[in-house]
């Protein structure tokens, strides 16, 4: 029996047990996507005789004589389906991995199911968009904007990719066939930590289709960080590929390659290993106790560890003025500890990575990464290859967050191409991404804060303990950046920090946007809140009072690298704003408890020390430009900035620009797209080329520099441009000197006191990201980095049990707002022209998640009359609050 | 771990085939239904089986909704989508669609099934506590068309078990009709929309002149199995319904439960909405009769 996919008769018989997804993957619908593999997330939804299902879980046999359609079929004759150009022409994307799904789902719904999205669509999970952009797309957006030449800028022009991640062609990490590809799956730890005896391979490699088995015996003896910064100083040398040691439930014990994923997987169950079971940490205020058991004990500073004898990663000690005075001079300090919790990325597409050889033997990595450059030095240098011969590109990234400005894949897929001279591949599982991946550092922060009645701020006073978890990738770095902006934009004389990041024996922690900001400004902004209500000023006027200005240095407790300053300057209309928010009204329901608040924070640019970016841009025969650039593109639309940088640059149109990008081989080099900095690092790169190109063009039509206005699309003073063709120009920026930008947040909400259930009622975004490249999409990055922090701040935690065993493994456990649990947020820019960055522009990637959850914070407290400190504020935990408070 | 074990597959073409396949097979087979909670266990490797067997073209013979005078049978096969979309059950039995429409999304209604979901016996599984406000009794086939009769306390052994034997088949819940003004309602508190219940309570009332004939109340999440009070179907009967019976109920939910601490929220917490829900509920239904 044949299952018909898209109109074509399949024949071959599924493998028993196999899932249509999967069988749909293999006959080339790679449009087909896996978020969770469960039935959870939409990612894989197809039509069954026109009906759609989760491929995932409904068995392929069951399509047999049956018509399937994928994202691939979905196009008519005519062009695309009208639920595809709505999608296209509204933007209803970011990464683009749900879209397939979403498309899908949205193509079969009834008129009323659509009157009713935040219950007929809430079976589709979106990580980057925040819903807003997907409801305007099922309800027809309006047409996609098409600039004229040099006209680009400030438009709200489409993602180029647009086309393809609505029709599904669009290819991320795992969509590309490739012959011979072996499949390798790891064995993980069961033990917070142990010692490795052995490890008995014989049953492994005796199972059929089992090529290699991986074990710490034949792995590099170097130390490494999975964390990739372009100062390697940044993280501790702690990680192996595989090491003998375990240090959390989860940890890569030993790696099985074979023909199939279920041989590799029966390969891996058949694996015995002998523990030695060592004493195990697991909470991070017991770590830096005297006798406690040591995470890294053979380790020390010479790996890059602090005081590796108290599992202290790394630390901070430092002030400026003095508190004790500050406080003496308040006439209101106010002081409280606050938690928050891990929290997972859950970008949908997973980590992982196929390797191979290419034809002149040199190691090619295709990779679900946001730093393609940093992850081949760092796997050139694990095995001892040099530069040139390795080569890591990245396909589509669906989605980051952060989470993929780490190597957790690339190390050992390498060493099984090298072992196995085969393509290897290993994909996680969405478990594993929840045991095995990083997670948000958990942080405690203890703020104290003193104020005088006319609302001045006197002293700040900062306690932090940071969980790295059982390694320290980031784990230094995201405590000094937590404890700087957040305080930094406040003119404060007295300012003291004491900050540790410790290892405990459970999931190590990574960069996860915010960096660190988000949780130190859940607690210092409302402590600034309580400051406020306790001398009766209101909390923007609070603000206002007391925030950095134009000129100001941009101070916080430490050595901190005198780069950053303020280059522009748009929080105070930022904060007008939010004033002008409170004055509307909104109705709750009956005997529900009502609240605002708000909430602001600073971001710098870029890292400190060095971001840099290289670009190219080559004018070709046919007239149109080629841009190579290095950053990759997981949705975040930087790719769109640049296509419009080199559109009114070279006076030409958006159409005539193909871009080459996140690929080793295109540019020298690129540290990465983390840190908010693809427009403003490798966005001016690709300024800088542009303009180097266009003075090349000028001058073969002997013009000066500048006499832009003789270049049009297709000539030059008059000489057409195919015949200057080809002529490149290229652009480096370093990223420094960087400027700040600033967002705040405000929210009404509304509380059902019987069920502790939380509604927001009203949620106002301001943001001063200097020039506004692309209005539509600067809008999307806001309002999905405000989604995601609801998310957070209200129903996301990872939970780690006493054994450091992570109990949330899927997406039943771990709750990823959907579209009924995100309100719609206005979104307003503030008008600022940047003195740094490219065009007036700053970053706005990370910070729109930062102010979120103390806004949420500010406001409950306004609502319920107390204050609640750890996160997140589930509506249990919210019931019980009002319980313990009853008199 | 996401590669499920290899299994054999074969699609059932009548209840008593199938029946007979799974008296070959034995405990090395399961059926499959919609495949919601099955396959995502067998994904995980929860559940192992060597053989499913697919009952999905058995939605001719088993899938309907039919209403006598004095009962209500819905076959096994009946799917989430068509009990949510039914206008007889809107109208007789109004618990059912307040369930349907806070159960997962229009997808996994398209496919999961009545029977699957009383089969899966997840003990935050909502129709099962639909049924058990209604009373209903469950119609179980064996070898040998044996069909035997139990009720919702008989057909749930525990979690994730029931009176289903390895060689049976759920054919058919019926749900008895009674003369009098009838109201039912259901209401959840969810993490989330469409997600599974933190607790979840049904009512049902029967009123007569007035007062209470019969009430029934079934909750969800809040134990190992979905459970019926009948302390407060005895507390109700022969009283006249308002806010203090309903407070009285409520207070016998709270009590009567046996909820844990887990990642959906704390055993008060959970009591406590046992006690907020069946209020709800009961006062929604009362109202329901009344009109
Ligand atoms: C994302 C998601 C969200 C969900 N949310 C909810 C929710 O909020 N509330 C809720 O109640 N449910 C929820 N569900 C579960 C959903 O209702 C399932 O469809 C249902 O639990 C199982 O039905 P099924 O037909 O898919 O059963 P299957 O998965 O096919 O079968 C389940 C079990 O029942 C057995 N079985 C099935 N039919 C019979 C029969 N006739 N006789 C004997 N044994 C049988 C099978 O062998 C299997 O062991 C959710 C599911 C998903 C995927
Ligand atoms: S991959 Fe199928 S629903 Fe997530
Ligand atoms: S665009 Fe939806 S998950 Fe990325």
């Amino acid at each position: 029996m044949t299952i018909e996919i898209n109109g074509t008769p399949h024949d071959r018989t599924p493998l028993p047990g196999q899932c249509l997804r999967t069988y749909l993957r293999e006959e080339g619908c790679f449009g087909v996507k896996k978020g969770c593999d469960a039935g959870d997330c939409g990612a894989c939804t197809v039509h069954v005789d026109g009906t759609p299902v989760h491929s995932c879980v409904y068995p392929a046999f069951r399509a047999q004589g049956r018509s399937v359609t994928t994202i691939e079929g979905l196009a008519g004759p005519s062009g695309l389906h009208p639920v595809q150009q709505s999608f296209l022409d509204a933007q209803g994307f970011q990464c683009g991995f749900c879209t397939a799904g979403m498309i899908m789902t949205t193509a079969a719904l009834t008129d009323d199911q659509r009157a009713d999205l935040p219950r007929s669509l809430k079976g589709n999970l979106c990580r980057c968009t925040g819903y807003r952009a997907i409801t305007d797309a099922v309800n027809g957006g309006s047409p996609a904007v098409c600039p004229a030449e040099g006209a680009a800028v400030g438009s709200s022009l489409g993602a180029p990719a647009g086309p393809q991640v609505v029709t599904g062609t669009a290819r991320y990490t795992f969509d590309l066939d490739v012959p011979g590809l072996l499949h390798l799956k790891v064995l993980r730890s069961p033990h917070a930590h142990a010692r490795i005896l052995s490890v008995d391979t014989s049953a492994a490699l005796a199972v059929p289709g089992v090529e290699a088995v991986l074990t710490h015996k034949d792995a590099p003896d170097r130390l490494f960080s999975t964390a990739q910064h372009e100062n390697e100083a940044e993280d501790p040398y702690d990680t192996r590929v595989l090491d003998e040691v375990v240090r959390f439930i989860g940890q890569r014990v030993a790696a099985v390659v074979a023909t199939s994923e279920a041989a590799a997987e029966e390969g891996v169950r058949r694996l015995r290993v002998e523990y030695e079971v060592l004493p195990a940490v697991i909470d991070p205020a017991l770590a830096m106790l005297p006798g406690a058991p040591l995470v890294h004990g053979d380790k020390g500073i010479a790996e890059g560890i602090v005081r590796a004898n108290a599992n202290v990663v790394g630390e901070l000690h430092a002030g400026i003025g003095d508190v004790e005075a500050g406080f003496a001079a308040a006439d209101a300090v106010y002081e409280a500890t606050f938690r928050t919790p891990r929290v997972q990325h859950a970008a949908l597409e997973t980590h992982g990575a196929v390797g191979w050889l290419d034809d002149d033997d040199r190691l090619v990595i295709r990779s679900s990464t946001q730093t393609p450059f940093l992850t081949r030095r760092a796997v050139s240098r694990l095995f001892g290859l040099s530069r040139d011969r390795v080569r890591v590109v990245a396909g589509r990234v669906g989605g980051g967050f952060g989470g993929k400005q780490e190597m957790l894949v690339e190390d050992l897929v390498a060493m099984a191409v090298l072992r196995t001279g085969r393509p290897v591949k290993w994909e996680y599982t969405r478990s594993e991404q929840f045991t095995a991946a990083t997670t948000r550092h958990p942080f405690v922060i203890t703020v104290k804060a003193g104020a005088r009645v006319d609302g001045l701020i006197t002293a700040l006073q900062l306690t932090v303990l940071v969980n790295t978890g059982a390694y320290g990738n980031h784990g230094a770095s995201v405590m000094h950046h937590g404890c700087h902006e957040t305080v930094a934009v406040y003119r404060c004389a007295n300012i003291r920090t004491d900050a540790h990041t410790v290892y405990t024996n459970t999931v190590p922690a990574g960069a996860f946007r915010g960096y660190g900001l988000g949780q130190v400004t859940f607690a210092v902004e409302q402590v600034l809140d309580e400051l406020a209500r306790m001398i009766g000023m209101d909390p923007v006027t609070f603000r206002e009072i007391n925030v950095v200005r134009p000129g100001d240095d941009l101070t916080a407790p430490g050595a901190h690298v005198p780069d950053l300053g303020i280059a522009s300057y748009g929080l105070d209309q930022c904060l007008d704003r939010i004033r002008a928010a409170s004055s509307t009204t909104d109705t709750a329901p009956d005997g529900w408890l009502v609240g605002e608040g708000m909430a602001i924070a600073m971001i710098a640019a870029g890292p400190p020390g060095g971001h840099f970016a290289d670009a190219t841009v080559t004018l070709l025969p046919d007239g149109r430009y080629e841009l190579a650039v290095g950053t990759a593109e997981f949705g975040n639309g930087s790719t769109t900035v640049h296509v419009q940088i080199v559109a009114d640059e070279l006076r030409t149109t958006p159409d005539r620009v193909l871009v080459r990008q996140s690929d080793t081989d295109v540019v020298g080099h690129d540290t990465g797209a983390f840190a908010s900095t693809g427009v403003v690092v490798a966005g001016e790169a690709v300024l800088r080329a542009c303009r180097a190109l266009r003075a090349r063009i000028l001058a073969a039509a002997e013009r000066g520099p500048s006499e832009i206005r003789c270049l049009t699309a297709d000539s030059v003073a008059g000489i057409s441009l195919a015949t200057i063709a080809p002529l490149s120009g290229s652009g480096h920026f370093d990223g420094t000197p960087r400027s700040v930008a600033f967002n705040a947040q405000w929210f009404r909400v509304a509380v059902d006191p019987d069920t502790g259930e939380l509604r927001i009622l009203r949620s106002v975004h301001s943001a001063d990201a200097g020039t506004v490249m692309n209005p539509l999409q600067l809008r999307g990055q806001i309002e999905g980095g405000v989604a995601q922090a609801i998310g957070a701040t209200l129903a996301e935690h990872v939970d780690v049990d006493e054994a450091g065993q992570v109990t949330t493994t899927t997406f039943r456990q771990y709750h990823l707002p959907t579209v009924a649990d995100v309100p719609e947020t206005e979104v307003h820019f503030a008008r600022t022209t940047d003195a740094i960055g490219p065009l007036g522009a700053k970053s706005m990637s990370e910070s729109p998640y930062n102010p979120v959850s103390p806004a949420l914070g500010n406001a409950l407290r306004d609502a319920l009359g107390f204050r609640l400190t750890d996160l997140p504020y589930t509506a249990d935990r919210i019931w019980q609050a009002i319980q313990d408070h009853r008199p | 771990m996401q590669v499920p074990a290899p299994f054999e597959y074969e699609r059932a073409t009548s209840v008593d085939q199938a029946i007979g396949l799974l008296e070959r097979l034995g405990s090395s087979a399961r059926l499959v239904a919609g495949g919601h909670s099955l396959l995502p266990m067998m994904k995980l490797r929860l559940a192992n089986f060597e053989y499913l067997i697919d009952i999905n073209d058995l939605h001719a013979e088993l899938g309907y909704i039919r209403l006598s005078d004095d009962e209500v049978r819905i076959g096994a096969m009946t799917r989430h989508r068509e009990l949510l979309e039914s206008d007889v059950l809107a109208s007789v039995l109004p618990i059912f669609s307040d369930a349907e429409r806070v159960i997962a999304d229009p997808i996994v209604r398209n496919r999961g099934t009545l029977g699957g979901s009383l089969c899966q016996a997840d003990p935050s599984e909502d129709l099962s506590a639909v049924c058990t406000t209604l009373d209903a009794s469950c119609v179980i086939r064996g070898p040998g068309g044996a069909e035997r009769v139990v009720t919702m306390e008989e057909f749930h052994v525990g979690p994730y078990e029931t009176a289903v034997a390895d060689n049976e088949i759920l054919t058919e819940i019926r749900i008895p009709r009674k003369s009098f003004r009838t109201g039912s309602a259901y209401a959840k508190v969810e993490r989330r929309a469409g997600d599974w219940a933190v607790v979840s309570a049904g009512a049902a009332v029967w009123l007569d002149e007035g007062r209470i004939v019969d009430a029934r109340v079934g909750l969800a999440a809040v134990g190992p199995n979905t459970t019926g009070i009948p302390e407060i179907s005895a507390a109700l009967r022969g009283h006249e319904p308002g806010e203090s019976l309903y407070e009285l109920a409520g207070a016998i939910a709270a009590r009567s439960c046996d909820p844990v601490t887990d990642t959906r929220g704390s055993a008060d917490y959970k009591r406590h909405l046992a006690d907020e829900l069946t209020r709800r509920t009961l006062r929604k239904a009362v109202e329901r009769a009344r009109s």
